[in-house]
This record gives structure tokens, C-alpha cells and sequence, in this order.
């Protein structure tokens, strides 16, 4: 029987692998297998990466820090207006621009951290949507820096030497391999000792300030560092939209950020670029079905709430989860009818993780 | 074990990520654009012209999509066709339409849409502003498509150098045409203040009225910009100077019922001059009693009172009045939409359905367009801008105690002017 186990666990992860394998081939292969690529190029493909970027930002937070921000767009935007202004105003190169936005964004994440950390829970989320929508009145009325309502245009992509930006396929491919860095990236800082600390004040924030553990300052580093990662989907959408104006820090696209981290999952780094493919899809076609196209995006993120409580990044955990009870009970089954900590599943599959932290977030 | 699992992950993502670097670098300059992208080019000659309209569908302005419909319903019936399309000059027309929540992003996207997916001919839209600007920006990188603007008002987009991209409204400056100089020459108001929301259509529609205004004499005694949203005026009231003749509001839907029910508790003895949307239809028909403070207060725009009376309008209206989901009488959008599309219509007529090379025959002969709209005729100037007409409204109360608006007159020939209007103090540069 321990065999059996031990095959289970090694199979489970390489099918993992597999369907990340033909994910990452589908998105490179995405611009040859679409017959409109000025279409589907930017507004379901760049358009699903910087959502992705942007939403990988506030998972990174919530699942290795346990905090849930609603600034990460506000972030965005600011490294977004950063290269704008930077562009239109200044009338700098784009080389410039592009570190100055990022800049600008982490610093502005700092910022945030700053005043957001101290308070926990439903507060800080509380805090982070209420620095957004200051950040929101500013660029709506500021004509010097942002341009109030009008916004900063045109901001338009140049070729750097042998990069030709100007292609919106090289853009893409561009996109995508920076989206797979900012993952990589995440990846790397979540298993680094800083990053295993993190996961330690999440659980238990009060055990490890009795270890010696700063805990704000973590909180703080963490932020910091998410918010580099918003920027990067900032700067990418700026330049995808070649404007920006304020309503890319208004409160509905805040709220894109979080359905789009939702129904990919809110604990799954990579998930989040199913939900924002979820949410593309449904921005540009759904009106061929129904004319309240918002209603229809409603209900689709109630349903994911209600059927599937780990975004689509659990839904392969829940259906196999499904067949094995269809099957009968077995001796395994009856394992995870324990507690699910105890599942040899739950170590394998980061799905899992985000049932957890769902409940943990939803005890906290 | 899990760390390990974790670095063995990142070890295989760091090979593809340069695997993939080298295969970008490699990729033929070029290639993403080799499959078929919009077929506008090639619908010249072809037998069907694909029309997208952009409207609003959600948000605050959700009613948009209906008004658009309306107003292409009255103008396609009218040749035995329908809101989905018909047969005009021999060709057919077909309709696609794509709904928008109001946002810049929104209308970029179903733009790009219409364009790139369905391959239309020609985009008609968008509704609002901020819409407005962004689909100019859109149509400078489209230069085959032709765009018909349906009733965004900002007065930067016609002045961009868009060659494929025509108004046939007035400006939100040019909506205010002929207020100034009846505030300072008929009512003998020299002294103004003005309270405003925060926002480009205000600046631009306050700035039409204070430019015409001051040149005429008038004085500013000062200016409060309010974000959009304000509900509380009682501060920005007490602020108003003794010795002005007259306030200017420049508020509008919830803004605007929220100041004039407090300028009757707080007893403004002032008189009004509402922007173009302050004392509209939706603000009169209000519970709130507003009457004192509203009655008398004169306004600028597109939208003639309810005495107004022309045959054109009149037969505007009665068709329009049969349009399922029509309002009882036409709403902004259903005129500003009716006469651009109906210029498009003519405009296709003119060139017997024939496009022309790069549209150049349609785009030629909507620039030459002049025809009598239910609302005046209408000319096109060098920037494809109409030159209009522009009514100057009184608000009153008739004999069932109702308020509604009347005539005072029209400004004819309204041009627009250069000036892009942002926030100001005292008169306009």
C-alpha cells in the first residue's frame, strides 16, 4: 500500500507539470494560432498577462503573507502614470521611462506599507482601498502631473535596438517572458529564508515577534517587493493601452484585479493567468450572449465562489477529489476524510494550500 | 522535500525562460502580423458595409445603447431597413453593435474589437468624453477605417489631425455658443461666479460660456471647481460675492439636484446660468423642489426646449416615439446620435454605396455634407467639426406648476473654436 502511495504522490506532480508544460507551449504558440492576431494579440493576450502580473502581486501577499491588498492596481497605475509622465511630459526615451515607472510604483508600494502594515485583516484592506481611491481623486484633478480626466497620451512603444516593440508580437512574447520572470521571481523569494519567514508571520505573527522577528518590518519588505511586481504589469499595461487615465486606478478596476485573482485562485501564483483569461474572454464576447455583460461576469465569479472555493487552479484537485469518492471509499479516501492538513494530496498540489488559506482567511 | 521540489521547478523555469529568450530573438520582425488582420481595406469594393456602433450600455449611462438604437432605428425604417441593417444605395448595410461602460478602457477594447474581429467598415460611436478622446487616439492608428463620432463632446478630438474621423455635433464649448453674450447683453449680468465639477466637459463647456462672456465685458468674481460627487455647497455658497449679478453652475445629474435644492434652502437670490446638462430634462422632472432656485435660470445646448417647433422635428420626433424603449421625447444622445447617423447615411447615398480607395469617395463626400437635421442644418468645417446650431433655453414654469424648458432662441452657425479648455481662474486664456 505504501507503494501505491508513493507512486500516487510522484504521478500527481508530473501531471502537474505536464498541463503547466502545455499552458506555457499554448501561450507561446498563442499569436500563430489565432486567425485575427491585431485582435487577439492585445485584447485577449497582453491584456490576460498584465491582469495576470498586477493579480500575481496581491496572491503573492495573500498566500505568503496573508494579507489582502486592494492597492495593488493603485500601484500599477502610478508606474504606469511614472512612464507616462515620463514620456509625455518629459518627453524622455522609452528606456527611461520604463525604470522610472518601475521606480515610481515600488516606491509608492513602500509608502503604502508604510501606513497600511500596522493594521490587520479587514483594516488593512480597508486602508489599501481608501489610499486608492486618494490616489483615484488625485489623478483625477491634478492637470500638472496626470493630466486630470484627459490622461497622459500617447504613450507609444519604440524600438530598442534589436527589440522591436513596435510589433505587437515581439511585445507579446516580451510580456509573456517577463510575466514568467515576475513568477519565477515569486517563486524564489516565497522559498528563500526571508520568504519562509513570511509564511511564519502569517501563521503566526505573534510567534515570531517572540522569536525576534520585526514583524512590520517583513510586512513591510513584502509589500515592497509585491508592489514591484504590480509595477511590471503597470508598465506593461501602459504601454499595451498607449495612455493612461484615471480610470485605471478607479475602484472597477481595482475590483477586476480581485476577480481575476479569485477565479484563478486566490492561492495559486500561476492561476491567476487563467483567471485573467477567464475575465478577457468574458469582457469581449460575452455581450454576443447578453447585453448585461457585467451581470454575466457577476455570475460567473459568484459561481466560482460557490462551486469552486479554490479558483480554477483547484478545480483539477476538486474533480479528482470527486472520482475518488465516486469510486468507493478506499483506505486513502479515508485518510483525507481526516483532517485535509493530513492529505498526502495537500503537500503535492499548491490547491490545496489555497483551501487552507481560505479558511484561515476566513477565521482571521 | 518541498524546497528541493521548489528549486528543481525553478531550475527547469530558468532553462525555458532563456530558451524562450533566444526563441523571441529569433522570431521573423513581422511574422505576428502575416495572418489576416482587418478586412477594412479590402470591403471597398465589396457588396456589404459593416457599420459598429459603439454606445454605452452599463455604468451611469447605460441608457446610451437604447437611445443609439432608437435613433438608428428612425434613420434606417426610413429607407425600409432596421436597427440590424438594410439595404442603402444598392448595398448592404449590416450592424454590429458593442456596449461600453462609459470608461476609456471600455470603449478602447470594443473598438478595437469592431475593427480587428468583425472587420467592419466603419466605427460610429462612441457616447461620452472620456470615451471620445481615447477612440480619436485609436483612430489616428486605423487610418482605413473611418470614424463617425456618435455623441462625445470633448473639444480636443476633431483638432488631432484624425483624417477618418468626423463629428457632425457641436463641441461642449460650442454647446454653450451665444450664452455669453445674452447673459451680458440681454439679462445685463457683468458680474459672474462660477461653480463647476472638476473635470474636462465642464472646462471645456464653462469655458465656451466665460470665453464669450468675458470677450462681451463681463467679470469673473471667482471660481470654485467641486470634484464630481460633491454633495454638500453650503461652504462653497456662503463663498459667492455680494456684488455678483449671477452664478454659473456647471453640474450635472446628481451634482446638479444636490445644489439646487440647497441654493433654495440656503436662499441664493442670484439667478442661474446652468452648464448644458444642469437643468436638462432628467434634473427638472426631479421630486426635489427646486423651482425657485431653477425657474429663470438659462442654459446653452443641442437640445431644443419643448416649444420648439420645426417639421423636421416634428417628424424626428413622432418617428422616434415609436422605438421600443424610447423616452417620451428624444434624450440628448437619441438627437446627437439620429443626426450622425443620418449624415453617415446621406453620406453613403452621396457615393452611390461605393467607399472609394481607402474610403477617400465616402470620407469626400461627408466632408462636403449640408443638410437640414431636426435640430437645424448642419455644415462641416476643414477639421470635419459641424458647424450648428446651438439653442439658448430658459427654464419656466408652465401652467400646471411643472418645469420645463422654452426657447429663448438659437445661435446659428456655431464654429468651433482652437482652444482646448482645462481648468481656469477668473476668465479663460
Amino acid at each position: 500500500m505504501s507503494t501505491d502511495q508513493t507512486t500516487s504522490m510522484r504521478r500527481k506532480p508530473r501531471l502537474g507539470a505536464v498541463l503547466w508544460l502545455a499552458f506555457l507551449i499554448f501561450a507561446f504558440a498563442f499569436p500563430y494560432l489565432v486567425d485575427r492576431p491585431k485582435f487577439w494579440i492585445p485584447n485577449i493576450g497582453i491584456k490576460s498577462i498584465w491582469l495576470g502580473v498586477v493579480a500575481m502581486s496581491l496572491v503573492f501577499l495573500n498566500r505568503y503573507v496573508g494579507l489582502l491588498s486592494l492597492a495593488q492596481m493603485t500601484i500599477a497605475g502610478i508606474s504606469a502614470y511614472g512612464a507616462g509622465f515620463v514620456i509625455v511630459k518629459m518627453d524622455g526615451p522609452i528606456m527611461m521611462a520604463i525604470p522610472i515607472g518601475l521606480l515610481v510604483g515600488t516606491l509608492a508600494g513602500f509608502l503604502i506599507a508604510l501606513v497600511a502594515v500596522r493594521t490587520k485583516a479587514i483594516y488593512f484592506l480597508m486602508i489599501t482601498l481608501a489610499i486608492g481611491q486618494v490616489v483615484y481623486s488625485f489623478a483625477s484633478q491634478s492637470i500638472e502631473v496626470t493630466n486630470a480626466r484627459r490622461g497622459l497620451a500617447p504613450i507609444k512603444r519604440e524600438d530598442v535596438g534589436f527589440m522591436h516593440f513596435t510589433e505587437l508580437h515581439i511585445f507579446y512574447y516580451v510580456a509573456l517572458i517577463v510575466a514568467i520572470g515576475c513568477y519565477v521571481l515569486c517563486r524564489y523569494i516565497a522559498a528563500t529564508s526571508f520568504g519562509l519567514a513570511l509564511q511564519g508571520i502569517k501563521d503566526s505573527p505573534e510567534r515570531m515577534s517572540a522569536l525576534g522577528y520585526n514583524v512590520n518590518r517583513y510586512r513591510i519588505a513584502a509589500m515592497t517587493f509585491s508592489s514591484f511586481i504590480a509595477s511590471v504589469g503597470g508598465i506593461i499595461m501602459v504601454f499595451d493601452r498607449a495612455q493612461v487615465d484615471p480610470d485605471v486606478v478607479a475602484l472597477p478596476a481595482t475590483l477586476d484585479i480581485l476577480i481575476v485573482a479569485v477565479v484563478g485562485g486566490i492561492g495559486s501564483l500561476s492561476g491567476v493567468f487563467f483567471g485573467a483569461l477567464v475575465l478577457t474572454l468574458l469582457d469581449n464576447f460575452s455581450q454576443n450572449l447578453t447585453e448585461r455583460y457585467m451581470t454575466l461576469t457577476g455570475l460567473v465569479f459568484i459561481a466560482v465562489l460557490l462551486f469552486a472555493p479554490a479558483g480554477l487552479a483547484g478545480i483539477g484537485k476538486q474533480l479528482s477529489a470527486l472520482f475518488a469518492r465516486l469510486k468507493g471509499p478506499t483506505i486513502q479516501d479515508a485518510a483525507e476524510a481526516d483532517p485535509p492538513q493530513t492529505s498526502p494530496a495537500a503537500t503535492a498540489e499548491d490547491a490545496q494550500e489555497t483551501q487552507d488559506e481560505l479558511s484561515k482567511g476566513s477565521q482571521r | 522535500m518541498k524546497l528541493n521540489k521548489g528549486k528543481n521547478r525553478i531550475a527547469a523555469l530558468a532553462m525555458g525562460f532563456s530558451l524562450a529568450l533566444v526563441a523571441t530573438g529569433c522570431a521573423p520582425a513581422g511574422s505576428g502580423e502575416a495572418a489576416p488582420g482587418s478586412s477594412s481595406a479590402g470591403a471597398a469594393s465589396s457588396d456589404t458595409i459593416k457599420i459598429g456602433v459603439l454606445s454605452t450600455s452599463e455604468g451611469n449611462l447605460a441608457f446610451g445603447m437604447d437611445e443609439a438604437k432608437a435613433a438608428i432605428g428612425v434613420a434606417m425604417e426610413a429607407r425600409g431597413g432596421t436597427v440590424e441593417g438594410g439595404t442603402i444605395a444598392g448595398k448592404k448595410v449590416e450592424l454590429i453593435y458593442e456596449g461600453t461602460d462609459g470608461t476609456s478602457a471600455s470603449a478602447q477594447t470594443k473598438a478595437k474589437k469592431l475593427v480587428e474581429n468583425e472587420g467592419v467598415d466603419i466605427v460610429f460611436g462612441p457616447a461620452s468624453g472620456d470615451e471620445g478622446e481615447t477612440v480619436v487616439q485609436y483612430a489616428l492608428t486605423e487610418p482605413d477605417v473611418t470614424f463617425v463620432n456618435g455623441a462625445a463632446s470633448p473639444v480636443g478630438m476633431t483638432l488631432q489631425n484624425a483624417e477618418n474621423f468626423f463629428r457632425f455635433m457641436g463641441d461642449s464649448a460650442m454647446w454653450m455658443g451665444g450664452l455669453g453674450d445674452h447673459a451680458f447683453k440681454e439679462k445685463g449680468y457683468k458680474k459672474v461666479y462660477s461653480i463647476a465639477e472638476d473635470y474636462s466637459f465642464p472646462y471645456d463647456n464653462a469655458g465656451g460660456f466665460f470665453s464669450e462672456f468675458c470677450a462681451a465685458g463681463g467679470e469673473v468674481t471667482g471660481n470654485s471647481w467641486v470634484p464630481v460627487g460633491t454633495t454638500d455647497y453650503a461652504t462653497i455658497i456662503s463663498k459667492i460675492p455680494a456684488d455678483t449679478d449671477a452664478v454659473y453652475v456647471g453640474l450635472g445629474g446628481a451634482d446638479a439636484a444636490s445644489f439646487l435644492s440647497q441654493a433654495v434652502t440656503a436662499g441664493v437670490e442670484k439667478p442661474l446660468i446652468g452648464g448644458s446638462i444642469t437643468v436638462d430634462t432628467t434634473a427638472l422632472s426631479g421630486d426635489a423642489n427646486i423651482s425657485d432656485a431653477a425657474v429663470g435660470t438659462i442654459t446653452g445646448g443641442p437640445v431644443p426646449g419643448a416649444d420648439y417647433d420645426n417639421p423636421v422635428w416634428k417628424t424626428f420626433s413622432e418617428a422616434y416615439a415609436k422605438q421600443p424603449k424610447a423616452f417620451p421625447s428624444p434624450s440628448i444622445f437619441g438627437i446627437l446620435y439620429y443626426n450622425a447617423f443620418e449624415s453617415l447615411l446621406l453620406g453613403i447615398e452621396e457615393t452611390k454605396g461605393e467607399l472609394g480607395e481607402k474610403h477617400a469617395d465616402l470620407r469626400a463626400s461627408l466632408s462636403n455634407l449640408k443638410w437640414d437635421t431636426p435640430t437645424g442644418p448642419i455644415s462641416m468645417d476643414k477639421n470635419r467639426q459641424a458647424i450648428v446650431d446651438n439653442f439658448l433655453i430658459e427654464v419656466v414654469d408652465d401652467s400646471s406648476g411643472e418645469l420645463t424648458q422654452k426657447n429663448l432662441s438659437k445661435s446659428s452657425n456655431v464654429t468651433q473654436g482652437t482652444t482646448v479648455y482645462d481648468r481656469f481662474d477668473g476668465c479663460p486664456n
